[in-house]
């Protein structure tokens, strides 16, 4: 590194000013030694500082340590012989442990007559532990004499010899059923119990296996019934608290049966092989998409509803809403407002002028004047600007009747360029999707409307509006009509194949029906509860159907059609009403 | 002051109390001896011993030195059975014996006649030049060498009643232990692995076996074993060789003087050794294991599903990865392709083993997923699910490549609707000695303390209260 001497070397200064400045130097010098050396990487850090010290001191933090222990002189250990309190047999183990604490233990436990000689292990005393006794837990079980067992607990399939085994093995293997089973092996000794038949009790009825292999539920079942037989000889039941009693209850309504069809579907749960798990996962997956198409069919229709709906008129409730309960009323209201609306926006016509007069009226009043009727004009004038900004403009206004005569009509807002009123209707005809236009089409063909209109003026444009935006309702509720066609068919079907099934012949009349929406309900409460994959198929089936075509379907089953037609005439008039009023939404989309 | 009072051991959960117990896991291919708490056994002894009969009487040789020296007419046996219960009893104790003593117990033990049983040995037909530095005699002694310590030994889940007798027999007559139990091997894994619940599949040497354990008891209905273990991978590879063309001659280390190395699957050039008087067939036969075992170790790959090798494309997929290569100890080399996948396939699929007049097609139910399934089927149907999300494996042969993999997908073909998981210890000990190490933790609990069988209730009851106590 370049010390001082060369940076002068280099830039030619006088090797004397160097002789009067190393004093300074030099004296920093034995300071430098003072500070701490810095060591590992700090110390390569700090190298590359120069000779200069850091402007801020570098301090290396001291590497904490823990504190040495303050042991002192070595622990002494003993290897303690002891017994185990929870053995009766006095087996004697050894095992260390410090000497302070043994002292204090055998001091304890031999009345302070520790003998000197403890090392040697010989004469060493056996101290006896009680650590792990806590582990040593026995289970309650339930007990019986000999008088009460033949007085309450006899049983037509159990002998008493068998009944005692039973319960030395759920003694021995702590109610771990499981185990009890696997490790039960009753081998009748000599003669079989004599087996009396005395009272029957309620376990004589019970479905046991005529054979003596004994399944899990069995065993549990003998058990259960002996312990709240005796339970209830314990305590009667009057005089169980509830913990009692729960666990009394429990005891009773074991039931083997439920219990042993429970295992065999859950054993046949988990033998099914892997393409029955795949195919349940696949039916799955379609119920699901099914629930979620039923639902989006339900969300579509309830918003149908919500909109065919009209509120009840009540006069009583606000007589001055009245008008306004119907919704002709409403659209009424609507036109009026709109009206409204138009009527300022005209006016609104040409605003700038309007604007800077109106600066300039205000201005004016700012200016004292003696003539009170122009005060008063321009007073009234600003009243009005205040409340309608726009001022009129030289406007003429037609009546009604003159702009219907004269064939004037007025925009909102003109779109540049010239549009031809025959394409305007052409746009009309067509909806987002070609099977619309194409329905579309064939209505209008229906009604007989020929395709050019030869005279395709503005209020020819406004009917034709109303027109198409009727037939578009009219397709609307008609693929309604169809959806909720094919769901009753099949509905009935689905109905008509369980009649059959139960009563083993064909189910000619149905009884009364709700509406296609509540058997929905239905329907999806029984898919829900009986997951089965014939039933689901079926489901799956006649949904296809319900999207199919309609008309295809038409006179499958003779109940089948004229629930149809009872569901298209609800449909119709349902429809009916929608045309009465021309819908809100439509009109809006028109005029944008 | 922050010194740990080491006297205060933790609180509650952990409830060691040693009392220096041994644990004994013998096995068919190695005995398994070491002190309770420790966590691998202190000693590791073949179970395979040397045996010679001369004129001065029969000389029986333990550990791992003594059986690997060519001496002349040493044949190589083995106390167990094939099927996994002990045959040889007496053997059997003296090799334990050695086991315990040798490396655990110490020369403190030894008896003083010990030095005369010595030169005995060294007066013996052997060679002295042998590095037999470890080449021990058992001898009958007259001071019973487990005195102090109290015995934890395992057994397989089906041990007979008179076996397990005479297990309790041998530690509490000969050995003088003051107090013993006997465990499954199926239960101990469990332990080791922090379960008290699960299915055990351990394959091990000899055998094969399955074993259901709930709260830390074997249900007893549930247990099976198949001998498709080690050695039927062994053999299978024997007759993998043999069909080989041309053969692959397995060569030993013993018999190599001196080799050079040739190119993969030219013939061998190497010097020799020969012994005159040859040690016995066994011998050989043993020392050939030994290179199948590493040939075991380094190459069989068992194939790892989802499906069997001979469904469809998956020999094909096989033969396209790249293979593995294999030197013999006298220098043959040769890359192994498909056929490192065939040697373990019978684990899994009978109708893939290699047979021959001698080895004849082993039996479906035998292989492993049967097992399983037939171990399954015999216990609660409750229990299922649960034993199910608790797959312990453990044994020398599950250490073949890809052998959990195929094992769970297997379970999972067998068992798609329940949530199938195996536990496998990664370290090669824990897998190896689970059974031991599950002992060594029973054995160093404070409540283990009370399941002892002691002496005195042995004297008062007789040799069956073993199948009162241990169940
Ligand atoms: N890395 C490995 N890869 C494959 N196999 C192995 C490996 N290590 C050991 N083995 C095999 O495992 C077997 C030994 O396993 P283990 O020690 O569990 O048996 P064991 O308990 O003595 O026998 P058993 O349980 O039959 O009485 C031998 O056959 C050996 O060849
Ligand atoms: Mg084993």
């Amino acid at each position: 590194m370049a010390t001082g001497r060369d940076v002068r070397d280099i830039f030619g200064l006088p090797a004397g000013s160097d002789a009067t400045k190393t004093a300074v130097p030099k004296r920093a010098k034995p300071a430098a030694p003072a500070k701490p050396r810095i060591q590992g990487v700090a110390r390569e850090v700090a190298a590359l500082y120069g000779e200069r010290p850091p402007p801020v001191a570098v301090y290396e933090e001291k590497k904490a340590y823990r504190p040495k222990r303050n042991t002192g002189p070595a622990k002494q250990w003993v290897e303690e012989r002891f017994t185990n309190q929870a053995r009766s047999d006095g087996l004697v183990l050894r095992h260390w442990r410090r000497k302070d604490e043994w002292e204090k233990l055998v001091a304890q436990q031999q009345d302070g007559d520790i003998s000197m000689d403890t090392s040697s292990l010989e004469v060493q005393p056996i101290v006896s532990r009680s650590d792990f006794v806590k582990y040593n837990v026995e289970v309650d079980m339930p007990t019986f004499t000999d008088e009460e067992y033949d007085a309450h607990l006899r049983s037509d399939d159990w002998s008493r010899e068998e009944t005692d085994y039973l319960l030395s093995l759920v003694k021995d293997y702590a109610y771990r059923w499981p185990v009890i089973w696997d490790r039960y092996d009753f081998q009748p000794g000599g003669a079989q119990g004599p087996q009396e038949k005395g009272d029957s009790n309620a376990l004589s009825t019970m479905p046991f296996a005529p054979t003596k292999a004994r399944t899990v539920e069995d065993l549990k079942a003998r058990f259960y019934d002996i312990s709240a037989r005796l339970m209830r000889l314990r305590i009667p039941e009057v005089q169980m608290d509830a913990e009692q009693y729960q666990l009394y209850e429990t005891l009773q309504k074991y039931n083997p049966h439920s219990e042993r069809n429970r295992k065999e579907l859950a054993a046949a749960l988990m033998n099914r092989s892997m393409d029955e798990v795949k195919e349940e996962e696949f039916l799955l997956t379609e119920l699901q998409r099914i629930n979620m198409a039923a639902s989006r069919l339900d969300a579509e229709r309830d918003e149908l509803r919500a909109r065919l709906e009209t509120p009840i008129p009540n006069p009583g409730n606000a007589p001055g809403l009245q008008s306004f309960h119907t919704s002709a009323g409403l659209q009424q209201l609507f036109n009026q407002l709109v009206a409204q609306e138009k009527n300022k926006k005209k006016a609104a016509g040409p605003p700038a002028p309007g604007g800077r007069l109106n600066l300039s009226t205000t201005e004016a009043a700012g200016t004292p004047t003696t003539n009170g009727q122009a005060a008063q004009q321009l007073a009234a004038n600003r009243r009005t600007s205040m409340a309608q900004p726009p001022p009129p403009t030289p406007v003429r206004q037609l009546s009604p009747q003159a702009e219907y005569r004269f064939n004037v009509s007025t925009h909102d807002r003109l779109t540049s360029g010239v549009s031809f009123g025959s394409d305007k209707l052409l746009k009309m005809r067509q909806a987002k999707s070609n099977v619309q236009t194409q329905k579309i089409a064939a209505a209008l063909a229906e009604l007989g409307i020929s395709e050019i209109i030869s005279i395709p003026t503005s209020r020819v444009a406004e009917v034709f509006e109303q027109l198409v935006s009727k037939v578009g309702k009219l397709l609307d509720v008609r693929k309604v009509r169809e959806k909720e066609e094919g769901e009753c068919r099949v509905l009935e079907a689905m109905k008509a194949q369980k009649e059959a099934k139960e009563n083993g012949m064909p189910a000619v009349e149905g009884s009364g029906r709700g509406n296609a929406g509540s058997a929905a309900a239905v329907k999806r409460e029984e898919v829900g509860e009986t997951p089965r994959p014939e039933e689901m198929e079926v489901d799956g089936e006649g949904e296809e159907d319900a999207d199919g075509e309609a008309d295809e379907d038409e006179g499958r089953s003779k109940r089948g059609t004229s629930e149809a037609v009872s569901t298209s005439t609800r449909a119709r008039k349902r429809s009916a009403s929608v045309l009465s009023q021309a819908s809100t939404k439509s009109t809006k989309r028109a005029r944008k | 002051m922050n010194a740990l009072n080491s006297s205060t051991a933790p609180a509650g959960e952990y409830a060691g109390d040693e009392v220096s117990a041994i644990v004994l896991d013998p096995g068919y291919n190695t005995t398994r001896a070491g002190f309770a708490g420790e966590d691998v056994p202190k000693s590791v002894c073949p179970t395979f011993y040397g045996y010679i009969d001369s004129d001065s009487g029969p000389q029986y040789l333990f550990g791992e030195n003594a059986i690997h020296n060519p001496q002349a007419n040493l044949q190589i046996k083995n106390p167990w059975g094939a099927d996994g219960i002990v045959e040889d009893w007496d053997t059997a104790t003296k090799l334990w014996q050695y086991a315990i003593t040798s490396r655990l117990t110490g020369p403190r033990e030894r008896p003083p006649i010990r030095s005369s049983a010595n030169e005995q040995n060294g007066s013996g037909n052997r060679d002295p030049d042998a590095m037999d530095v470890d080449v021990e005699v058992a001898v009958e002694s007259t001071e019973k060498p487990l005195e102090d310590s109290p015995l934890l030994m395992t057994e397989p889940g089906w041990n007979p009643t008179k076996a397990r007798e005479k297990a309790i027999e041998i530690a509490m007559e000969e050995w003088g232990t003051p107090a013993f139990y006997l465990q499954k091997t199926g239960v101990l894994a469990a332990f080791a692995s922090g379960k008290a619940s699960g299915i055990i599949i351990d394959v091990g040497a000899s055998h094969t076996s399955v074993t259901p354990v709930l709260d830390g008891m074997v249900l007893k209905k549930g247990v099976q074993k198949s001998p498709l273990a080690g050695n039927f991978v062994s053999s299978q590879i024997r007759l993998l060789f043999k069909q080989a063309q041309p053969e692959i001659q397995i060569t030993p280390h013993y018999l190599v003087k001196s080799k050079t190395a040739v190119d993969a699957g030219a013939p061998a050039q190497a010097v020799y050794r020969s012994f005159d008087p040859p040690p016995h067939s066994s011998f050989r036969h043993h020392e050939e294991d030994r290179v199948l075992t590493e040939f075991k170790e380094s190459v069989v790959e068992v194939w790892p599903g989802p499906q069997r090798l001979s469904v469809g494309p998956n020999e094909e997929i096989a033969k396209s990865q790249p293979g593995r290569p294999f030197e013999m100890p006298d220098g043959w080399n040769q890359v192994f392709g498909i056929e490192r996948f065939k040697a373990a396939e019978g684990l899994f699929d009978a109708s893939a083993a290699q047979t021959d007049a001698e080895h004849p097609r082993p039996k479906d139910e035998h292989t492993i997923p049967k097992l399983v399934q037939a171990a399954l089927a015999s216990v609660d149907a409750d229990q299922r699910p649960m034993l199910l999300a608790n797959i312990v494996v453990t044994g020398g042969s599950t250490l073949l490549y890809k052998f959990n993999d195929r094992l769970l997908a297997e379970l999972n073909a067998m068992y798609p609707s329940t949530r199938n998981k195996i536990i496998a210890p990664g370290s090669i000990v824990e897998r190896k000695y689970a059974a031991w190490i599950g002992g060594s933790i029973l054995a160093s609990l404070g409540s283990f303390h009370q399941l002892w069988i002691s002496k005195k209730e042995y004297e008062e009851h007789g040799v069956n209260i073993v199948e009162k106590r241990c169940r």
